[in-house]
């Protein structure tokens, strides 16, 4: 998914209303409702069909729903327009492999893995690698992905298979330990997570902090990010600071971490500390409305109702139907102009 | 609009995602399926259909209430039987069953039918003294005294029953004398006869689901981390405790003796184990012991050959799928799809993932060829009892699946996840794939029930495979197969001498046509099940085959051309030593 979101920063430059129902389906992606998405990529290309960014994210919604064949024309279209970039041929490379032209997907997989937006590219070119039955450029990509992915078991499991089959049983021991470790440590954490939440909701907040802080990883962004959540949920909003805090010092890059700390700081009504991180969040992801929302609400308590304007105009761009954002936003036009 | 009620409007702002998300169900990739690719037009020569009421099966199998699912227990279901108790050489039909928390349900019972040689049954479950109402979930069929009668051991919530066979047409439950009673409450779910120590005896090996009480465990909607979809649902199995797997040691003189320890199947770590098959996956000579896990890694007991196993589920790659994953194992089919002479693994798993193929590379363990071989296309169906069975006898085994949901609530919100859902036939192709037969093969296929356990055999004896299939609160379904066409076959029925007699264990390799193809005697498949013991190898256009036997006591042996479409018996260190004509040809 973070390699989508890369791709949607790079390729969008959609208007008007195409960038509504560009919006709405980057939601539904989000929300993992890809038939849905598709139809709204379709309807923004209707409108807009030499837009090329749109054309990829609908090629990238088709690939999401299997649809394979049908994404493969869409890629295409993009590369016929565009030439060749990562991106393309990251998913060529992807489809080709699960076609079983493992020759190609090794060329385009190769082109795609250049670019450090698409590290997970590492890992397929050793599985087309390993469909042309060169298997030691295989392991060397392998190896690769697990050096840039150290906590992926997934790529720890392929890694310990090739070495098996190689007749590497020392090193196909190590990463199978590695495996177990990924797996493990996943385990660990939905267990702590599972009871962190029956902890919040069964018990005093006292009483349920020593359990959740079994889920607060000091190195791991995820598991602070899920922790913060849970307080969240909870009404704990003092208790999500700190690892929202840690998570955003360890990912500066995580979208996810920087709303929810935008989103925390504001219900502790913090205006002033929750502008910074829904600055962030929004610079990250400019088309996620519910950032938007809570950026604009902010900067209008804070009283900058000339920054808080053109927030709200994004905003009433990606959702013109709605009535309650177009209040909005007139209300914040007349007190700009009345400033004037 | 004030200050106030607009702030209060745009931080309204939902979080991103809710922090608790659904991981206390069973293990699903969420994955969506591969795109089907062009229909070959070959025919196919298999037709089914649902006897089942015309054959006197009309008794329901109660499971857990008739509308719901609450607790996990009522929602898995349970395993059903070919076997031949009375040695007439045509397959009788045994049925477990549930019961209700609630109560007992008056007449539920587990069943025995008795072939009436004229596709008809009849309930001799009274008469045999195999009456009982409990939380039966798996069954395995072997001879564990060698007297030359199949004897009948389920796995249940509670203590699990040994029926041993009178040789009278009755049976007696000699659990407590068989020291078979554990201490506690557990969830017997897998279980199979094994020779695992060649001493010719069937030993037994149970795996246990996980640690169940209706007091601890939530019902439905009263967790609400137990959803699927949004939508309440029973809990489990993650988010509760699995249990680890049991062996026992078959002492000679009508007991056991726990070995668990000893044999090291207690070191491995608790799982959420459900089928058990034993064969010798590595041609060791030894028996090894497949357990499919529910969420959990699947398990492969390597037999060290010195009494002891070694879980090496993960090097010899069952464990997880080609990604690493977990998926929630529910059956196992043993065969051989490729026709390469080793015997190859077929594990069905939960809604949104797929199957999982695995294709023996010989002592380098397996390799998932589920996408490979086309399985990918399919993955709408919580996925149960599962055979490799050549079902239009061309000489390519075919894979089958019979399905259903263990959310029975989901339906009413999303329709798309029914709770009642056809059965699933791949028809193999050869050179390693399949394809999907949604309307080709008979009417039976198509229909839609919320089934479990499968087994397969040939009851009417005529020379093909037919399918028994267990469906929740519901009669079972009996697919008769019609094969059309001029295809041959083979069947082949062991009777060991070293090895134990029912010859469970024992692996046959069928030369036909330039191919050879294994099969391996199990006492337990499909989900929780036991099938017809008889191997059955179709031939396709060969009217010969040649046959080596690899008998569970290490002995090997060859038999030369063996004339098509004919059961052969065959004695352990004699040979041949009955054919008898049958099907069409008889």
């Amino acid at each position: 998914m973070r390699v989508l979101w890369c791709v949607l920063a790079a390729c969008v430059a959609a208007v008007g209303q195409t960038a509504v129902h560009v919006a709405r389906a980057t939601q539904l992606m989000q929300d993992r409702l890809f038939a849905a998405a598709g139809s709204e990529f379709e309807i923004a290309l209707k409108q807009e069909p030499s837009n090329n960014g749109v054309r990829f994210q609908y090629a990238a919604c088709l690939f999401a729903q299997g649809r394979n064949e049908e994404a493969r024309q869409q890629f295409e279209a993009v590369r016929r327009q565009t030439g060749d970039s990562p991106g393309v041929n990251y998913y060529l490379g992807r489809l080709d492999l699960l076609g079983g032209d493992f020759a190609s997907a090794v060329g385009k997989l190769r082109a795609a893995e250049a670019d450090p937006a698409f590290s997970r590219a590492a890992f397929y070119l050793g599985l087309a690698y390993l469909g042309t039955g060169n298997r030691a450029e295989a392991i060397h990509s392998l190896e690769r992905a697990a050096t840039a992915s150290p906590r992926d078991g997934q790529v720890h499991y392929r890694l310990a298979r090739a070495y098996s089959a190689a007749g590497r049983s020392d090193d196909a021991d190590r990463e199978y330990k590695l495996y177990n470790d990924c797996r493990n440590t996943l385990r660990t954490t939905e267990q702590d997570v599972r009871e962190c939440a029956k902890a919040l909701r069964s018990s005093r907040i006292e009483e349920a902090r020593p359990v959740c802080q079994r889920v607060a990883d000091p190195n791991d962004p995820e598991r602070l990010v899920v922790l913060a959540q849970l307080y969240g949920e909870r009404g704990a909003y003092d208790d999500a600071i700190e690892p929202l805090r840690r998570a955003v010092q360890i990912d500066a890059e995580s979208f996810e971490a920087w709303h929810d700390l935008g989103l925390t700081l504001f219900r502790l009504k913090r205006y002033g500390d929750a502008r910074a991180p829904l600055e962030r969040a929004v610079a990250l992801n400019p088309e996620f409305a519910d950032t938007l929302n809570l950026l604009a609400a902010t900067l209008y308590v804070l009283g900058d109702d000339a920054a808080a304007l053109p927030v709200l105009e994004k905003l009433h761009s990606l959702k013109p139907g709605d009535a309650q954002v177009s209040a909005a936003l007139e209300r914040v036009r007349a007190a700009v102009r009345e400033k004037r | 609009m004030t200050r106030r009620e607009l702030i209060a409007l745009l931080s309204a702002a939902p979080w991103l995602r809710s922090a608790e998300r659904n991981d206390s169900g069973m293990a699903s990739r969420g994955i969506r399926p591969q795109p089907r690719g062009k229909a070959s037009g070959r025919p196919f020569n298999a037709r089914f259909t649902d006897v089942a009421a015309a054959a006197g099966l009309h008794a329901p199998i109660i499971y857990g209430p008739p509308d719901r699912m609450d607790y996990i227990l009522e929602s898995m279901g349970c395993g059903i039987a070919f076997l031949d108790y009375d040695n007439d050489g045509w397959l009788d039909i045994f049925t477990l069953t549930g019961t209700r928390r609630e109560g007992p349900v008056a007449g539920a019972t587990n069943r025995l039918y008795r072939n009436n040689r004229d596709g008809t049954f009849t309930d001799v479950t009274r008469e045999a003294g195999l009456t009982r109402q409990d939380w039966a979930f798996g069954v395995t069929v072997g001879d564990y005294n060698n007297d030359g009668f199949d004897d009948i051991f389920i796995s249940q919530w509670g203590q699990n029953v040994l029926y041993r066979n009178n040789g009278d047409g009755t049976f007696s439950d000699v659990t407590r004398a068989a020291g078979l009673i554990h201490d506690g409450r557990r969830w017997g779910t897998g279980c199979t006869w094994v020779d695992y120590d060649r001493d010719g005896r069937l030993d037994l090996f149970v795996s246990h689901y996980l640690m169940f009480d209706f007091e601890s465990i939530p019902a439905t909607g009263q967790d609400p981390a137990c959803n699927f979809k949004g939508v309440p649902v029973n809990c489990g199995p993650r988010g509760l405790r699995g249990e680890r797997c049991t062996l026992y040691h078959n002492n000679g003189d009508g007991t056991f003796t726990d070995v668990t320890a000893a044999s090291s199947i207690g070191g491995a770590g608790p799982s959420f184990g459900l089928t058990a098959v034993a064969a010798d996956f590595l041609k060791t000579g030894w028996q090894d012991i497949y357990v499919a896990c529910d969420s959990t890694p699947s398990l492969l007991f390597h037999n060290q050959g010195d009494g002891r196993f070694a879980e090496q589920g993960l090097q010899l790659g069952l464990a997880v799928n080609e990604d690493g994953s977990e998926q929630a194992g529910m059956g196992i089919a043993v065969g051989d799809f490729d026709s390469d002479g080793e015997l190859d693994v077929l594990k069905t798993h939960f809604t949104e993932d797929t199957a999982a193929l695995y294709r023996n590379i010989g002592r380098g363990g397996f390799e998932d060829v589920t996408n490979a071989a086309g399985l990918g296309v399919e993955t709408r169906y919580v996925s149960w009892g599962a055979g490799i069975q050549d079902f239009d006898n061309d000489g390519w085994p075919d894979l089958f699946w019979a399905t259903g949901s263990v959310f029975p609530e989901v339906e009413r919100v999303h329709p798309e996840f029914a709770h009642r859902t056809p059965r699933v036939l791949f028809r193999n192709l050869g050179a390693g794939k399949f394809e999907e037969l949604l309307d080709a093969a008979g009417p039976a296929i198509g229909e839609a029930h919320a089934s479990r356990g499968v087994a397969f055999g040939d009851f009417d004896n005529d020379g093909d495979v037919d399918i028994l299939i267990m469906n929740i609160n519901e009669p079972p379904s009996l697919l008769r197969n019609d094969v059309r066409g001029a295809n041959h076959w083979l069947k082949v029925k062991l009777i060991g001498v070293k090895s134990n007699r029912s010859a469970i264990g024992a692996t046959v390799i069928a030369s036909y046509g330039g191919r050879k193809q294994a099969q391996a005697v199990l006492a337990q498949s499909g989900y929780l099940s036991a099938s017809d013991r008889r191997l059955h190898f179709g031939l396709g256009d060969a009217t010969s085959a040649r046959l080596e036997v690899r008998w569970p006591s290490g002995v090997c042996e060859n038999i030369g051309s063996v004339a098509a479409d004919r059961l052969v018996t065959i004695r352990e260190g004699a040979g041949v030593i009955r054919v008898e004509s049958f099907g069409k040809s008889r």
